[in-house]
């Protein structure tokens, strides 16, 4: 009943979406990606999984370059300028320093033929077919942190985007020109923004980013003609006495709590809900003065789409206090657990765990410690969750913790292959030295400094769902390399595509880690891949750096 | 700013904060220098923390703003801005963020916000952009964490720490305090000394400044080929494709790598380092620097 009439709506709606030649017809969000990569995860699930099979285990070491595009970012002479800040210096508006020059984190949207993506300040359509650059679009900034961009959301004809100034800024996908754009956060309290808008129905939902001065985290949706919001949901309660402001000591604490929303969520059209992980709380790397659990920071979230209202949450970290954020993309997966099918949501944790929910309720099913090297628990408490261990807390003379603040893993999207019921992702065993910096009753910012003590290295983990432990596991040997920062993207062709930390991409046999082929690219893959389609003939098309990479095979 | 500087400051501002609201005005601005052009320099872009455009603030004007700021605010909202008695923290403050020269600041100070019981203050253009400068350098001191002070870390037991040294932690086994160690405390900082010895192999990332290699820690390798003939060296690269040394005479050689084939023989000689990781306590830490500190 409820599927039929959501089938209904959905051909309402494509019938004259199929009238324009670009425009993306919203039945392909509800499906697994074949023809399209039309948002972020290819769908709404989180699995990154193609159901493709041209390119399999038999053919893949025939794998072929077909085309590489180098994006050119900045002020560029062909590019379409917009954007509220000064004119850019020397270097045309490319930043330097940390975060400098080009890297693509984003996952490329592929809709009738083009290719759209971004990074901070920039966003581009490229021909799938050829890798041509149809346009170039550059926004000027009034600054904040540039150090990435997940991509972009697409409805109809419009594309939307975040930019390191907080702005949504929604493009004409025909011809890169500028419809609108609104402020979504104040630049000057240290807001920065990086996430790909997801679009659900007429909702184009936006997150955030922002650490350094402990302001608090929200998730917005947005109307796709107007940009006029239509919901916000704070990360933290807003006043004594609300739910959750129990975990917090006063509304100062909760005012100022952090709690970022900087990954793309997913989305259960059954349920009607949107689920995203969020991030840490504020001050980062001290509990001091936020004594409690620090509702709903480092926490799995499922709201309801239209209202934007809390229906459920599960805590991966109460009251964290080493910058793992939850944010990491909460994973659908439908599945057997227990001997009955389940509706799941699973989540490869910075914090150096693996968790599975029920996805209906939030129910707690499994939690499982993802890298050997974690140290900073106590072990777990009657709801699953890590209990933390009060002498890895940041101090003046320093604790020694693993993982360090980037932790076991991060936003570089996983995969989940329904067919080995396994999820992939890399891990990092790293670890760092916390000292506290900031010995005030209310501490500020970080309120602490950290410095790397060494790495056990990256490791490229295939997780049983039900069980959360690794049952294969491939260790970069390259130790020198910091990486494992590359996602991951299956395919029922029987292959797990994800970048490793020496520059290469490589396809494994999902079901043992088995390498496949591989091909030498300038940089580490620096986004999640994708796959598609076009004229009879499947692509797998990689960022790595400043440079999209795509391959075929040989008709 | 140091803790102890806080509290002198808060001390400071109970006692002249009466004075300053009967005066109505500040101390002498004898010394003032050049002002302060807060907003001008370029954005800084991430690294460390701060997206924001921070400038490099006027350091007279910043101490003469915080000698402001003590004497008529500090009272309300706290020495160090961050809140006090009925004041709220200002550099939370939404109209402190958004400001930059003192043009956001300027209006509250002037006309007060007698509803929540601030009073006006008739400061002079000057005295409102020094606050501004001394509030924005306190933002700018919290926001960017790679400027973040690691205050004394020697706090440790250096009798315990010699123990570990010959005892549990095995370090003597590599090392002696007469010999490679001698005059370690004296030449690095008890930080990077803490670094030093918890991963010795280049710099400490995040923030840390990537450091050559020893020719003494460089990682090793053999690789033997299905025919017998062997190579060692300096390992340059290993990937699960490629294997790269140096040998002693300075050859480079190249190997593809197939599964297992050639046979690599890879020996870290700062392995121990790495195991120790998951083996200290913030004690044998802390008794470790401690004790490497003493040996000048």
């Amino acid at each position: 009943m409820k599927i039929n009439r959501l089938l209904l709506s959905v051909l309402f709606i494509a019938a004259p979406a199929a009238l324009f030649g670009q425009a993306l017809d919203p039945a392909l969000l509800l499906q697994p990606p074949t023809s399209a990569w039309p948002t972020y995860n290819g769908d709404y699930s989180g699995r990154r999984f193609s159901p493709l099979t041209q390119i399999n285990q038999s053919n893949v070491k025939h794998l072929t370059l077909a085309w590489v595009y180098r994006a050119a970012a900045g002020m560029t002479g062909g590019a379409i300028v917009g954007g509220e800040g000064p004119e850019p210096g020397p270097g045309g508006g490319v930043a330097a320093g940390p975060f400098g020059g080009t890297t693509i984190k984003a996952t490329p949207l592929m809709v009738n033929g083009i290719l759209y993506f971004s990074t901070p300040d920039n966003a581009w359509a490229v021909d799938a077919r050829s890798g041509r650059e149809l346009w170039h679009y550059f926004w000027k900034t009034r600054g904040g942190i540039h150090i990435g961009n997940r991509g972009m959301g697409m409805y109809g004809n419009w594309l939307f985007f975040e930019t390191p100034d907080n702005y949504l800024v929604s493009l004409d996908a025909r011809t890169g020109k500028e419809r609108w754009h609104v402020e979504i956060a104040d630049v000057k309290q240290e807001y920065f923004s990086t996430p790909a808008p997801i679009i659900v129905g007429n909702h184009v939902i936006v997150g955030t980013g922002g650490d350094s001065l402990d302001v608090p985290g929200f998730l917005e949706a947005h109307d796709p003609e107007t940009g006029a919001i239509q919901w916000k949901w704070w990360t933290e309660p807003l006043k004594k006495g609300d739910p959750g402001s129990e975990t917090w000591p006063d509304e100062y604490s909760m005012r100022h709590g952090g709690g970022m929303t900087w990954i793309p969520g997913t989305y259960d059209p059954e349920l009607h809900l949107y689920y995203i992980g969020t991030g840490n709380p504020n001050p980062v790397e001290t509990g001091r003065g936020r004594e409690g659990d620090n509702l709903w920071t480092c926490s799995i979230v499922a709201l309801n789409v239209d209202t934007g209202k809390l229906v459920w949450y599960y805590q991966v970290s109460p009251h964290d206090t080493h910058d793992w954020d939850a944010a990491e993309t909460p994973v659908l997966i439908d599945g057997e657990f227990n001997g009955r099918p389940r509706k799941l949501l699973a989540q490869a944790s910075r914090n150096g765990y693996f968790f599975l929910l029920d996805r209906t309720n939030g129910e707690h099913l499994v939690t499982a410690p993802l890298i050997e090297t974690l140290n900073w628990s106590k072990g777990l408490n009657a709801k699953g969750q890590p209990i933390g261990d009060p002498e890895k807390e940041s101090t003046v003379d320093g604790v020694l913790v693993s993982p360090a603040s980037g932790g076991a893993t991060n936003w570089p999207p996983p995969s989940f292959d329904p067919e080995t019921g396994l999820f992939y992702v890399n891990t990092s065993e790293s670890f760092s030295v916390f000292y506290l910096t900031d010995t005030d009753p209310h501490p500020e910012g970080y309120a602490a400094a950290e410095r790397s003590a060494g790495s056990y290295g990256n490791t490229l983990r295939a997780i049983d769902y039900k069980t959360g432990k690794t049952v294969w596991k491939h260790h970069y040997p390259n130790m020198a390399g910091f990486g494992g920062m590359s996602g991951m993207l299956t395919t029922a062709g029987k292959l797990l595509f994800t970048g490793d930390n020496a520059q290469h991409l490589l396809a494994y046999d999902p079901a043992d880690g088995k390498i496949l082929w591989h091909a030498g690219l300038t940089a580490n893959v620096s986004n999640g891949p994708i796959t598609y389609m076009l004229d009879g003939q499947q692509y797998l098309v990689v960022g790595a750096g400043d440079s999209l990479y795509a391959f075929t095979l040989e008709p | 700013m140091s803790k102890d500087a806080l509290i002198y400051g808060a001390a400071l501002a109970l006692f002249l904060g009466t004075v300053a609201h009967v005066a109505g005005q500040a101390p002498s601005r004898a010394d003032r220098s050049a002002p302060a052009a807060p907003g001008k320099a370029a954005p800084r872009r991430g690294g460390g923390g701060g997206g924001r455009g921070y400038p490099e603030y006027d350091q007279a004007a910043v101490e003469r703003g915080q000698r402001v700021f003590v004497a008529s605010c500090g009272f309300c909202h706290g020495a160090n801005a961050k809140g006090g008695e009925g004041g709220p923290d200002l550099l939370r403050s939404v109209v402190v963020l958004d400001d930059d020269e003192g043009e956001k600041i300027g209006p509250v100070i002037l006309n007060g916000r007698l509803d929540k019981g601030m009073p006006k203050f008739p400061m002079t253009q000057e005295q409102i952009s020094d606050i501004a400068t001394f509030l924005h350098q306190r933002i700018k001191d919290a926001a960017l964490r790679g400027t973040y002070r690691i205050l004394n870390i020697v706090t440790g037991d250096p009798k315990a720490g010699e123990a570990y040294f010959n005892g549990a932690g095995k370090c003597n086994s590599c090392h002696s305090p007469t010999g490679d160690l001698k005059g370690i405390g004296s030449k690095y900082d008890p930080v990077t000394l803490q670094g030093k010895f918890l991963m010795p192999r280049g710099g400490r990332g995040r923030f840390g400044p990537a450091e050559p290699e020893s020719d003494r820690a460089a990682v090793r390798v053999t690789v033997t080929l299905p025919s017998g003939q062997s190579f060692s060296g300096k390992l340059d690269r290993i990937d699960d494709f490629n294997v790269a040394l140096t040998t002693a005479g300075g050859e480079y050689h190249s190997f593809t790598r197939r599964g297992d084939v050639p046979k690599v023989e890879i020996h870290d000689p700062l392995q121990a380092h790495l195991d120790m990781l998951t083996k200290y306590t913030n004690a044998d830490m802390h008794n470790l620097t401690a004790y490497l500190v003493t040996l000048k």
